[in-house]
């Protein structure tokens, strides 16, 4: 087991620039997320790494193995990488049975009949579909599916393993299944793996650290608990979680502390700016943190309930004030007519 | 291997093949004599022999004539058959649909000759029609006759492409027109025809310039009256001047290659024009089709006349006429039955080689050909390179070359290549001949099953560690296994079909079907052309019953 290093890695599709220097590294036994919205570039970059596009600049390295290196002029093909990769649409060939296509990857490294057997029926077993290895692909459910993808790319023991948004084609239920069963596997077969997903959710569960994409660039890397409560950029903090967005006028900024102004009042928050005073500021607050006053505060603004929602699980409650939205969360509906938000200052970030 | 060496390998190859041919033909158009014989100089003296020869011209003008002729007859009739037969709901489509395909898997000198013994002017119609109303009213041998028949039967092509795109065409916008008001005529007019514009207009240029590839129409039915088009004046050249005046023929091919070539090229843009309007993809929804109430047993009428004329007229007269002696005024149809003319076609021992030989050609030679025509699809892809357009390019050459044109550039590299020569009087020739000129056809086939083929199970296969040959090995070619099987099917029934190709290369041990009925023609047998006309159609009918059988789309 290595550490798989990448650095500096830019791709350009056609007059599209995709990736615009990127570097992450995957230290072995360790599960690293591709988080990222469409066209950030993540599932590109999986594929560098597998050998299927061609970056034009950086290198991609496992251990000793130079996989690709402008600078050297080295690009291993995908067939001499021996990496796993997991496709999004599983890719299983519909031609061979689900034996056969986990046997493949076996059979191109000469691998004898008797152990690729044993091996096929052993990592089979490990995915709970042995019983099925006579069976062709079409005749699995789409979770079974996914789990021969997987054993596929499991079989040879790669270093490392990709997955490209490998639950997406899961209905809402066997994702939440699947995510906790992927999660389990991968940690008790000690892999290292990238997982490729626009889902924050899946992302933070499913991962050991989290590398969040924009644009091509690397936003913030780091673990799921540091992206969610600490977000670096106003991107990361818009990404993840569900928000509220305040604006106003930056009044102090001064030992990580930043008073904004919104409506008149002083809202005290957590520094994420260089900006001084006067500039304009943008305050986010994730939805479960705002919480229902009945009368003015510090960090309170007055705000017109608008619309309650019942969620089931508890309300959702929508607050205006002039081009204001608020959301908020409370276990009971209130009253409509005027009530005071507090913003607390731990939970609020002024960029 | 490494796949770049079985890249080049497939591209140089193919282009030889291609390029071989036709610039032997450029060579020899700008010879003084034959390029066989010393005295040859370079010069232009053949080009103006050619340019300043009336009939020349004459032949020009008439195949312009004939071309837009038959794309204004077929252009309109075959947007309309396509319209009723996709979008309304004309009783018996699916029984429809294989017999309207007939005319473009009937080889066009048996269709010819099926005219002339069905309503020529002692055919069997023509008599029919003499003894009801004692006089015959149509003229068989008339440009106007050629150009109907010739429009007629290439309705198909047109239905084809036009079909196609109504199927891709989403029905809502039909429905949206219908809900404000439309009645099925005007939704056709105003909707449905204007969004397929494109793949008409493309067929439109595809059967102008099939007008410049026609021979067996116009060598049999222009004959009598001394028309010439330009494929029967380069055929009629051979005799001309007594000697093989090489370098006149190759002039009249340079001047059908300077039609054609443009010709193609213009389909290829307009097919790409077609194919960017039609993104508007159906949903795969099961659409209810127009109701046509009483209208719709009109237009089963219309197809259904079509039908008879095209296919009924020619193949009925064709197959009577091989099992009578003779016929003609006043004959009793009891008096002259015979199986003879079968039994006949075992006198001549080129006809059973010719019998055998098609069968050859189109069953062992239609599988080498999709194995070439594969060979060269798997090669360029998933090539993500500038060489891909090249194939693009080289594949359309032979396009532009009539099957005629390009029999008669094969035969002169077969002399002229002296290391070749002793494959000319074999099959060999005759297949090179033959996958040469359904190049394009070929391609597309296999290129169609080719893209169906979803990127990520090669790639699947490449990050499992196999090499890029080996992918195409273990994942690309069995998974098109069943395409390049109908591809097969489609060119054994063109192969079987052909007759222009092998006209110049026939020749003993060479003989097929399609050639040697263009000579016994030449000969006046008509009994024994009968026969053997129906022979082929037998052949080809037992491909397309198993085609539809086995559920093959015909068309690429």
């Amino acid at each position: 087991m290595a550490e798989l290093i990448v650095k500096d890695v830019a791709l350009r599709l056609g007059d599209n620039e995709i990736l615009k220097g990127v570097s992450l590294s995957v230290p072995a036994g360790q599960v690293v997320a591709l988080l990222g919205p469409s066209g950030s570039g993540k599932t590109t970059l999986l594929r560098a790494i597998a050998g299927l596009e061609t970056p034009h600049q950086g290198s991609i390295v496992i251990g000793d193995t130079v996989f690709f290196d402008t600078a050297r002029g080295i690009d291993l093909p995908a067939e001499k990488r021996g990496l796993g990769l997991v496709f999004q649409s599983y890719a299983l060939w519909p031609h061979r049975t689900v034996f056969d296509n986990v046997a493949y990857g076996l059979k191109l490294r000469n691998v004898s009949t008797e152990e690729t057997k044993n091996r096929v029926e052993k990592t089979l077993s490990q995915i709970g579909l042995g019983h099925l290895a006579a069976r062709y692909p079409h005749q699995l459910s789409g979770g079974q599916q996914q789990r021969v993808a997987i054993a596929r790319a499991l079989v040879y023991e790669p270093p490392v393993i990709l997955l490209d948004e490998p639950l997406s084609n899961l209905d809402a239920k066997l994702r939440e299944e699947a995510r906790a069963w992927l999660r389990t596997l991968i940690v008790t077969l000690g892999l290292s793996a990238i997982h490729v997903t626009h889902d924050q959710v899946e992302a933070m569960a499913i991962a050991d650290r989290v590398v969040l994409l924009d644009n091509g660039l690397v936003a913030q890397d780091g673990t799921p608990t540091a992206l969610y409560n600490e977000p670096a950029a106003l991107f990361a903090a818009e990404f993840m979680g569900a928000n509220n967005r305040l604006n106003g006028t930056l009044a102090e900024n001064s030992g990580g502390r930043a008073v904004m102004e919104v409506f008149g009042e002083r809202l005290i928050g957590m520094s994420r700016t260089q900006a001084v005073g006067g500039a304009k500021a943008t305050g986010i607050i994730r939805i479960e943190r705002v919480r229902c006053a009945s009368s003015p505060g510090p960090n309170r603004l007055k705000m017109q309930l608008k619309a309650p929602m019942y969620l089931g699980e508890r309300w959702e409650l929508v607050f205006a004030r002039e081009n204001l939205t608020v959301r908020a969360y409370a276990s009971a509906p209130l009253d409509p007519g005027e009530h005071y938000l507090e913003f607390p200052a731990d939970a609020l970030w002024v960029f | 291997m490494p796949v770049v060496v079985y890249r080049l390998l497939v591209l140089g190859v193919t282009t030889l093949v291609v390029v071989a041919p036709l610039s032997l033909v450029i060579y020899q158009s700008f010879l003084t004599a034959p390029f066989f014989d010393p005295s040859a100089k370079v010069g232009l003296l053949a080009y103006t022999f050619v340019l300043a020869d009336p009939d020349f011209w004459q032949a020009f003008w008439t195949t312009i004539a004939i071309a837009g002729g038959m794309a204004a007859i077929a252009v309109p009739l075959g947007a309309l058959l396509a319209f009723l037969m996709v979008r309304t709901d004309v009783p018996g489509r699916q029984y429809l649909e294989p017999l309207i395909l007939i005319p473009i898997f009937v080889s066009a000198v048996v269709i010819a000759f099926g005219y002339v013994v069905a309503i020529g002017p002692v055919g069997i119609f023509s008599t029919l029609a003499k003894d009801v109303l004692g006089f015959v009213p149509w003229n068989l041998y008339s440009l106007l006759a050629l150009i109907i028949i010739a429009g007629l039967t290439h309705v198909p092509h047109v239905y084809l492409y036009s079909a196609a795109a109504l199927r891709g065409l989403s029905t809502d916008l039909e429905e949206a027109a219908r809900v404000s008001g439309a009645n099925p005529f005007r939704v056709a007019v105003n909707v449905s025809l204007p969004m397929i514009l494109p793949a008409i207009l493309f067929a439109g240029v595809l059967v102008f310039f099939l007008g410049f590839e026609l021979f067996g129409l116009p060598l049999v039915l222009g004959d009598p009256q001394d028309l010439l088009v330009l494929s029967t004046y380069l055929f009629k050249l051979t005799n001309k001047l007594g000697v093989p005046s090489y370098q006149l023929m190759a002039v009249v091919v340079v001047a059908i290659i300077a039609i054609t070539a443009p010709l193609v090229f213009m389909q290829r843009l307009l097919l790409r024009q077609a194919q960017r309007y039609v993104s508007v993809r159906g949903k795969g929804l099961k659409t209810q089709p127009l109701p046509l109430h009483g209208w719709r047993w009109v237009a089963f009428a219309g197809i259904i006349l079509w039908l008879f004329v095209t296919v009924v007229v020619p193949i009925s007269g064709i197959t009577l006429r091989s099992f009578v002696v003779t016929w003609g005024e006043g004959v009793k149809l009891r008096d002259v039955l015979t199986l003879d003319h079968y039994r006949e076609l075992t006198d001549y021992p080129n006809v059973v080689r010719g019998i055998f030989n098609t069968l050859g050609i189109g069953v062992i030679g239609g599988a080498a050909a999709v194995g070439c025509y594969t060979a060269i699809a798997l090669a360029v892809h998933r090539w993500n390179s500038g060489w891909t357009r090249l194939v693009d390019y080289l594949v359309m050459v032979p396009r532009a070359m009539p099957g005629l044109v390009a029999g008669l550039a094969l035969l002169w590299v077969f002399l002229f290549v002296p290391f070749l020569s002793p494959l000319k009087s074999t099959m060999a020739s005759i297949w090179l001949a033959y996958s040469i000129v359904w190049l394009a056809y070929g391609m597309r086939l296999v290129s169609g099953t080719l893209l169906q083929v979803a990127p990520e199970l090669e790639e699947a296969a490449r990050t499992a560690g196999a090499s890029d040959l080996r992918v195409k090995r273990d994942v690309t070619v069995p998974l098109i296994k069943y395409g390049m099987l109908a591809s097969w099917l489609l060119v054994f029934l063109i192969f079987v079909r052909e007759y222009s190709t092998g006209i110049y290369l026939l020749g003993p041990g060479t003989e097929v079907i399609g050639s040697l009925l263009v000579s016994l023609w030449g000969t006046g047998a008509v009994d024994l052309v009968s026969a053997l006309s129906v022979v082929n159609v037998v052949m080809i009918g037992v491909g397309l019953a198993v085609a539809v059988r086995l559920g093959v789309r015909l068309h690429g």
